[in-house]
């Protein structure tokens, strides 16, 4: 006798309906209301009156501002894919050290950012803990310490997201290969392959969807965040979030346009990079969520 | 390459991985014990308390209390809504996944200062309070990782569970809490975690629709790092506020690790 279970009811479109509309009424409203604050349609007092004075009034700040942050965010991600990788493959290996790594890797991913950025201060600052090591392994006083905070090239900004950021990173990786990295690496043992050989013909293209997928999320982040840059950078010129920021709580309430079109301009940079690399690298798309979901937030 | 310069080559990149995770948050550790370092020391000259006490007058618990009530309302929001996309994401048609996914992805794709810019000023014209707006905002993006998250266990888990249990007299309903929910309680678990980090470690999206009234602990850090130059203070806090997550991501680890063995 043959028995026809009943069907698990296959979950529609409309089920997701609750998420998705808090998703895209949070996201759409908002970024609706930035969109028209920086056109001069919402102001917060007055009638609204279409405008480009909030383009024009900061021109300069904002394009260097855009300079500063595409600085920081490709910077950070370039190291902390490249750290990321290596360290991946050390978990993955699981020599010496390896649960050690991962361990410290998950502990440096559940920090939040702000605890990295000030004991990244405490690091770099003058007088802080590094040229304290500097002078005492005989760094000559003369020689003065590099403005690594609040310098001209946003070392410690950058060393503080490509460090975070590159624990998010060999996490994923890891994540995706978990399961078929051993026989992967067996076979091409098997081949002949010398360990180098395996790494960059195997473990490298193996990697490449995941790296792509956490590479691209932690580009996105990093044009949109505001604290690292505020406690660890210069004050001018000031990547986007920052510029922005300081604009939205001037006293000046005339301000808000031009800190909305900050805003307006950091959204559309992460998502245009997000769009045109999901457009061609159709595998990255896919790749995405399933970074998100094996990194844990951010 | 021999087997044992192998190891030793691999030893060797696993230390500098130690200490690029590690060394960084040294002084953290240092200062938060030290009553005085001063410069070119590279240990404190006198250990003690004084960073915590001053902590603890700027308002170390309230802030705490703040950041844990927070992180614990945004879970409860972000869980149950990011269980009911996982389960499209997991095992609905390609279709529904795609845009569910997308949808998902918005808020991983957007800054939230951004958003919390254009809210702030619709939601004070509202007469909505910072504290309702902030939890939403918080809500909506950690909603992406409990989505994700609890997606991949839908999609690891067989939809014949309901079937099974359908078939042996529970209602859809029934099924869906009594075989399939009990059977994904480690991404559940897993996200709503995920979800507390976010409440817990936000700071611009606090600062901005807290309208200054909502002190959670990273906000009282964020202040006392960039005004007071008392180095302790700052540590303490900092050590305070990194703590929770790492005690989380321990014991659930754990927790993990223990679910696991009975099955194996």
């Amino acid at each position: 006798m043959s028995t026809v279970l009943p069907a698990a009811a296959e979950p529609r479109l409309r089920g997701a309906a609750p998420p998705l509309l808090a998703v895209l009424v949070v996201a759409g409203v908002g970024m609706g209301a930035v969109v028209a604050t920086a056109f001069g349609l919402m102001p917060l007092y007055g009638q609204p009156d279409l405008s480009l004075d909030g383009w024009r009034l900061n021109r300069s700040d904002l394009l260097l501002g855009v300079r500063e942050t595409l600085l920081i965010a490709t910077a950070s991600t370039v190291v902390a894919c490249l750290v990321g990788l290596v360290v991946a493959s050390l978990v993955l290996a699981a020599g010496p050290g390896a649960r050690a790594v991962r361990a410290l890797a998950v502990l440096v991913l559940a920090l939040p950012h702000l605890v990295g950025a000030v004991s990244y201060g405490l690091l770099l600052r003058d007088a802080g803990l590094a040229e304290r090591v500097a002078t005492s392994a005989g760094l000559p006083e003369s020689a003065g310490w590099p403005r690594f905070v609040a310098g001209p090239w946003s070392i410690a900004t950058i060393a503080e997201l490509s460090w975070k950021e590159s624990a998010f990173v060999a996490l994923v990786v890891v994540a995706s290969l978990a399961t078929s990295h051993a026989a992967r690496t067996e076979a091409a043992m098997v081949l002949g392959a010398s360990p180098w050989q395996r790494w960059t013909r195997v473990f490298v293209p193996a990697s490449l969807p995941a790296l792509g997928a956490s590479g691209l999320i932690v580009f996105v982040y990093t044009v949109g965040n505001y604290e690292v840059a505020w406690l660890l950078g210069r004050a001018y010129p000031e990547p986007l979030p920052v510029l922005a920021y300081r604009l939205f709580t001037s006293v000046d309430l005339g301000d808000r346009p031009a800190a909305a079109a900050a805003a307006a301009v950091t959204a559309a940079l992460a998502l245009g990079v997000a769009a045109v690399a999901a457009a061609l690298l159709p595998r990255l798309a896919a790749a995405l969520g399933r970074g998100v979901g094996a990194g844990g937030s951010r | 390459m021999t087997a044992t310069a192998q190891r030793a080559a691999l030893g060797a990149l696993a230390l500098l991985a130690v200490g690029w995770f590690s060394v960084p948050l040294l002084p953290l550790l240092g200062w938060s014990v030290a009553d005085r370092w001063s410069a070119p020391a590279l240990l404190p000259q006198e250990t003690g308390v004084r960073g915590w006490v001053a902590a603890w007058d700027a308002g170390l618990l309230g802030a705490g209390l703040r950041s844990l009530l927070l992180g614990v309302v945004v879970a409860l929001i972000a869980t149950p809504l990011g269980a009911i996309a996982g389960r499209v994401l997991g095992w609905g048609r390609t279709r529904a996944r795609v845009i569910v996914a997308a949808g998902m992805l918005l808020p991983v794709l957007l800054p939230p200062f951004a958003v919390s810019m254009g809210l702030d000023v619709l939601l004070l014209r509202a007469r909505v309070p910072g504290l309702v707006a902030t939890i939403a905002v918080l809500a909506a993006f950690a909603l992406p990782y409990c989505a994700f998250t609890i997606g991949a266990g839908y999609a690891a888990t067989d939809p014949d569970i309901e079937s099974q249990a359908r078939s042996l007299g529970a209602s859809a309903r029934q099924a869906r809490w009594r075989a399939t929910l009990p059977a994904l309680r480690r991404p559940l678990v897993v996200a709503a975690a995920l979800a507390f980090l976010v409440g817990w470690s936000d700071y611009v999206v606090t600062l901005l629709l807290g309208g200054g009234q909502l002190i959670t602990l990273p906000v009282l850090l964020g202040s006392t790092a960039s005004g007071s130059g008392n180095e302790p203070a700052v540590a303490a806090l900092a050590v305070a506020t990194a703590l929770p997550p790492v005690l989380l991501l321990g014991g659930l680890a754990l927790l993990l690790a223990r679910a696991r063995r009975p099955a194996r």
